[in-house]
């Protein structure tokens, strides 16, 4: 399937495309866009304004396909927690990981195209999971 | 920015319904947080950037989805001076948060050692907050800054003579 966002990939974004490969399309691919009138008609667009799968309700665009398509594993509910707070640092959630995810996606967005910061950010992703899911196993901090 | 030269900035157009209430207020803690500035009733404005701008995105489709109308425009002040006045008013605005952190610090060190640390902490918080909405940093960022720092190191001093007198 193909699935469009904007281009100049951020925080959310980086972390929807890794969420879509690994648990919804493992074929994937990816289409960067500047303006929503140029997502092509037979993909599915994300983190938009006006479509579906964006930012709905204070909830970031992770958060909301996290809803849309059911997935209630809890080590992805602790990512949505991190997610969140990296992309709109409203404090809703308590997540000191949040700021330094935030700078890092910042950085690889500054020496890499886009497609290239899904494919390294979804490596940070999958860290990040197993990480968290060793510590909600563990119930604590995985050393 | 360079002190007269003009930039860009992303502006949002809103208008939300009266009642409820709650839409309304939750926009305004989003608005205040990012330090846009009010423009006029409806019309904030922010230093374009790829977060502002996307930031602002996101405001106009919680407007409608709590059912009033939004727009983003980005724009260029016409004048210098118009933009000069805009970024003084935010400075002031910043400045003024900056010097409860300056307060916060004075009265931090009448503190014993435990709740000063807890202090530190929540200043350190608190300056990284500010900063995400410090656009045209005024002089009290860095006297806030140094002053949290300087009540850091005090108390690192504190844990190391602790430290000696215990070995």
């Amino acid at each position: 399937m193909r699935w469009a966002t904007r281009s100049g990939v951020h925080i959310d974004r980086a972390a929807c495309a890794w969420l879509i490969r690994r648990f919804l399309d493992p074929q994937a691919e990816f289409v960067f866009v500047a303006d929503p009138d140029e997502v092509p008609v037979d993909a599915t667009a994300f983190d938009m304004r006006g479509v579906e799968l964006s930012h709905h309700g204070g909830d970031c665009t992770f958060e909301t396909m996290l809803r849309r398509f059911g997935l209630d594993d809890p080590v992805l509910w602790d990512l949505a927690r991190i997610v969140h707070e990296a992309d709109l640092a409203d404090e809703r959630y308590d997540a000191p990981e949040a700021p330094g995810l935030d700078v890092l996606l910042r950085g690889l967005s500054m020496i890499c195209a886009d497609q290239e910061v899904v494919t390294i950010g979804g490596r940070l992703f999958d860290g990040l999971y197993e990480h968290r899911r060793r510590a909600l196993l563990l119930g604590r901090e995985p050393s | 920015m360079v002190a007269g030269s003009i930039s860009r900035w992303v502006l949002l157009a809103y208008r939300l319904p009266r009642e409820p209430s709650t839409p309304r207020i939750a926009l305004w803690r989003k608005l205040r947080r990012l330090g846009a500035a009010q423009l006029q009733d409806g019309l904030v404005a922010l230093p374009l950037d790829a977060r502002t701008r996307e930031q602002l995105e996101w405001l106009a489709e919680e407007v409608s989805e709590a059912g009033g109308e939004a727009a983003v425009w980005l724009a260029e002040p016409a004048t210098a001076a118009q933009e000069r006045a805009l970024a003084t008013r935010m400075a002031a605005l910043v400045a003024k948060e900056y010097r409860v952190v300056l307060a916060a610090v004075e009265a931090a060190r009448l503190q014993p050692e435990g709740p000063r640390r807890r202090t530190v902490a929540r200043l350190r918080r608190e300056l990284r907050r500010i900063g995400q909405r410090d656009y045209f940093p005024p002089p009290e960022r860095e006297q806030a800054r140094a002053a949290v720092a300087e009540l850091a190191s005090q108390l690192e001093a504190c844990a190391e003579r602790a430290g000696r007198a215990a070995r």
